[in-house]
């Protein structure tokens, strides 16, 4: 068949009829012959993108039977999908039309009317080449699984289950404990903000359990996953009985919370587990359950010191919550053993703006030294420090409590794997994107929420864990179908040795090998088709839809004519 | 020097950050060189190798190559991929005696308008002096 590319400018008021001449470049393009026997049908419209200019190209496109479309218009960005969806309306296949961003790029910053008319032309031949090159491509949307995984059942998952539960969205919970909770759940009666009164985790607990949509399975983890936004396929295996169960669901949130720095003798920490020496966590579940603190001998202790930044320099960054939660051990200590002398070793005092200065006072005012050290360690139950002015010392308590840093899980390298997502450098999951994308992963569908993604509060965790549900509320929704890129790389089967460079270069894991045929193989489900394999194949077996290289060169071939 | 030299300067784009700079020195109304010829490509890291030879030979005076900041990439690794590439292709133009100059990579965001507009100019000049590109003339290799 003859091709017939209908060529349209749109004047869009004065922003282009205003600044090019619109008839000088109809008339080139109508007599333009170097597209051999193309029939090209070149005209000018007011305002494209209204309801009346949709209809006239519409009509166009039927009633001349064009087999291809060029609209000479703004930015992609604005109309691109407007001109799509009025393909999509007629006999002529979307991706057999481009938009020329005739506004943005030639008019709104070429003042001299001649030169855009110039500029205009060359954007425009370039399109008509280009899309004579392009090829008919067919969405073809999947069904989507609307029910969400949830690995970790601590604050995080679980406020991320009720977020979801609440828009009547099934949600599994797998957790790994014989108890829903986390930290959080194990330090009811101590935790430093408005959220951890006792009772509101209990609440939380109940209400998850009670939720007809959260089903939950403790004793349990996950041990495959397979598949992609939309639609994987899970397994999770009880740790008692060792039974499997198999699950689908379109989207998964890791919540898998954070573990506890441990020292070591290279680092200048040199104890015994007969000796008083105590973590965060350790000493924070006595507070909560209302213990005595006795040392092991079970007597009282007399002076307690209190060690902060425990790993910091080895791990090279702040956890951000450790120095409240030591505020608030001193005080709560303070209140129950006033005679109790304590000190806190400290480098840098961090607290968060919610609260956290007033614990701070509250313990000056009670009378605990803080003595600024530039580095510290133990030996036994005596802490060696060295000052600020260089000079070291040494001072013997019968209790230490060590403020520790927060590490990744220790499941975190495994899940990484199971799941696809990459670490940072610190070690914890990474998240698409700092700024913009923050809960969200590089593989779609998969999301981090709460200390598995860094060091947190708790009410910074649970804003987390709402914002991935929301966004998995308005990207899966139900009954919906999910139309995946479909502009993907492929692989051509011939050219391919199976030499594996793809394979490294794709963050998205999209390409794995075929070892039967020998050869690599895209899914193109999980393709987004950035192109970034292309330059990585020594073979040229790769094929990027719609940014094949002939389409490219024509393009860039007539601009330079 | 021909005083009429009109540089073209095929410009590859990413969608994402550097074509969005472009889209918005045009919302700013912002004036800059007609040398450069704008070209939309998912990302940086698309334009491979081939690509910016075949601009060169193609006759482009200049090829412009925009991008992410690093660390920005819509596709997370992508630029850092595109540099290792481009600094390649530097190598082998130098070691074919081509004027390497002829290839410029610049990172501009989507917020960078008026760098894009001082990106294009700037190239445009730098591009001015070296003159137009040898394969145009009628005698080349
Ligand atoms: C000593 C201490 C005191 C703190 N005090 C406070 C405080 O007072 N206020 C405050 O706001 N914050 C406090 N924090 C921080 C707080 O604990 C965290 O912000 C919060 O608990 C994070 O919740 P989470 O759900 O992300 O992780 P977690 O509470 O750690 O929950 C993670 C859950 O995932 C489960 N899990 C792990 N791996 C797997 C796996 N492979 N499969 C299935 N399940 C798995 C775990 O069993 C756990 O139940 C404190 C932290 C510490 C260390
Ligand atoms: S389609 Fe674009 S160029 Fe045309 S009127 Fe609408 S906004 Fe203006
Ligand atoms: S185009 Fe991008 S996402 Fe697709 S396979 Fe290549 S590198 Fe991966
Ligand atoms: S880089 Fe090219 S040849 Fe090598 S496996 Fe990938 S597609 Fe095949
Ligand atoms: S998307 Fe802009 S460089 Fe990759």
């Amino acid at each position: 068949m003859k091709a017939k590319v209908g060529v349209y400018v749109c004047e869009c008021g004065p922003n282009i009829a205003g600044k090019t001449d619109l008839d000088e470049i109809i008339t080139y393009l109508s007599e333009f012959r170097g597209f051999g026997d193309v029939e090209l049908v070149v005209r000018k419209y007011g305002f494209l993108c209204s309801n009346q200019g949709k209809e006239y190209l519409e009509k166009e496109i039927r009633d001349l039977g064009l087999t291809h479309l060029v609209v000479g218009a703004c930015s992609p960005r604005d109309h691109d999908s407007t001109f799509k969806d009025v393909c999509g309306k007629t006999q002529l296949n979307p991706y057999l039309y481009k938009i020329i961003n005739i506004r943005e790029h030639c008019t709104w910053v070429i003042d001299d009317m001649d030169k855009a008319t110039e500029k205009a032309k060359s954007y425009l031949r370039a399109g008509i080449a280009r899309v004579l090159y392009q090829s008919e491509l067919f969405e073809s949307p999947i069904d989507v699984n609307p029910d969400v995984l949830v690995i970790g059942g601590g604050v995080a998952g679980m406020e991320a289950a009720l977020a979801l539960a609440g828009e009547n969205r099934s949600v599994t919970i797998v957790e790994k404990n014989d108890t829903l909770g986390g930290r959080a759940g194990k330090l009811r009666g101590f935790s430093f903000q408005e959220f951890n009164k006792p009772e509101q985790v209990e609440k939380l607990i109940e209400t998850i359990l009670g939720n007809p949509c959260i089903n939950v399975f403790l004793d349990s983890e996950v041990t495959s996953v397979i598949g992609f936004l939309g639609n994987f396929e899970i397994e999770h295996v009880s740790l008692e009985s060792k039974v499997i169960t198999e699950l689908f669901c379109g989207s998964i949130i890791t919540a898998t919370g954070a573990d506890l720095y441990e020292t070591t003798e290279e680092s200048g920490f040199k104890y015994s587990e007969s000796d008083d020496v105590y973590n965060s966590m350790e000493i924070t579940e006595m507070l909560s359950s209302g213990d005595e603190i006795t040392l092991r001998s079970g007597k009282e202790p007399e002076t307690i010191a209190i060690v902060h930044c425990v790993g910091r320099e080895e791990l090279g960054y702040c956890s951000g919550v450790c120095c409240t939660v030591m505020m608030k051990t001193a005080n709560m200590i303070k209140a129950r053993y006033p005679d109790i002398r304590i000190t806190q070793f400290y480098r840098d005092i961090c607290l968060p703006p919610s609260g956290g200065q007033e614990l701070y006072a509250a313990a000056r005012s009670s009378g605990v030294n803080f003595v600024k050290v530039q580095s510290t360690g133990l030996s036994g139950t005596t802490v060696k420090f060295k000052e600020k002015n260089g000079d070291e010392g040494e001072q013997f308590f019968d209790m230490v409590l060590l403020a520790s840093a927060l590490v990744p899980s220790k499941d975190t390298p495994a899940l990484s794997e199971l799941l696809g997502i990459p670490v940072d450098e610190t070690g914890f999951f990474q998240e698409a994107h700092r700024m913009t994308n923050p809960s969200a992963t590089t593989t779609d569908g998969v999301f981090i929420v709460g200390t598995s993604q860094g060091p947190r509060n708790i009410s910074d965790s649970m804003l987390f864990a709402r914002a991935s549900a929301g966004q998995i509320l308005t990207k899966l929704l139900v009954g919906e179908k999910l139309v995946p890129e479909v502009a993907v790389t492929e692989i051509l089967e011939a050219y391919c040795t199976g030499c594996g460079n793809c394979l490294d270069v794709c963050v998205y894991g999209a390409i794995y090998p075929d070892e039967a045929r020998g050869i690599s193989i895209v899914n193109e489900a999980i393709c987004r088709g950035c192109g970034n394999c292309y330059g990585s194949c020594p073979s040229g077996a790769l094929r990027t839809k719609h940014f094949t290289n002939i389409q490219l060169f024509r393009e860039v071939d007539e601009a330079l004519r | 020097m021909n005083k009429e030299f009109k540089p073209r300067i095929t410009s590859f784009l990413c969608k994402w950050c550097s074509y969005t700079g472009a889209d918005l020195a045009g919302t700013s109304r912002l004036q800059y060189s007609t040398s450069i010829i704008p070209l939309q490509v998912m990302c940086s890291s698309r334009v491979d190798p081939v690509f910016l030879l075949k601009a060169y030979l193609s006759g482009s005076d200049g090829v412009l190559l925009g991008g992410c900041h690093p660390g920005d990439c819509h596709y997370e690794t992508g630029n850092y991929h595109t540099r290792r590439r481009f600094a390649l292709v530097k190598e082998v133009f130098e070691s074919l005696g081509l004027e390497s100059e002829r290839l410029k990579l610049s990172w501009i965001s989507a917020s960078e308008g008026p760098k894009f507009a001082r990106v294009a100019n700037e190239y445009t000049e730098e591009i001015r002096k070296l003159g137009e590109n040898p394969t145009r003339k009628s005698i080349f290799l």
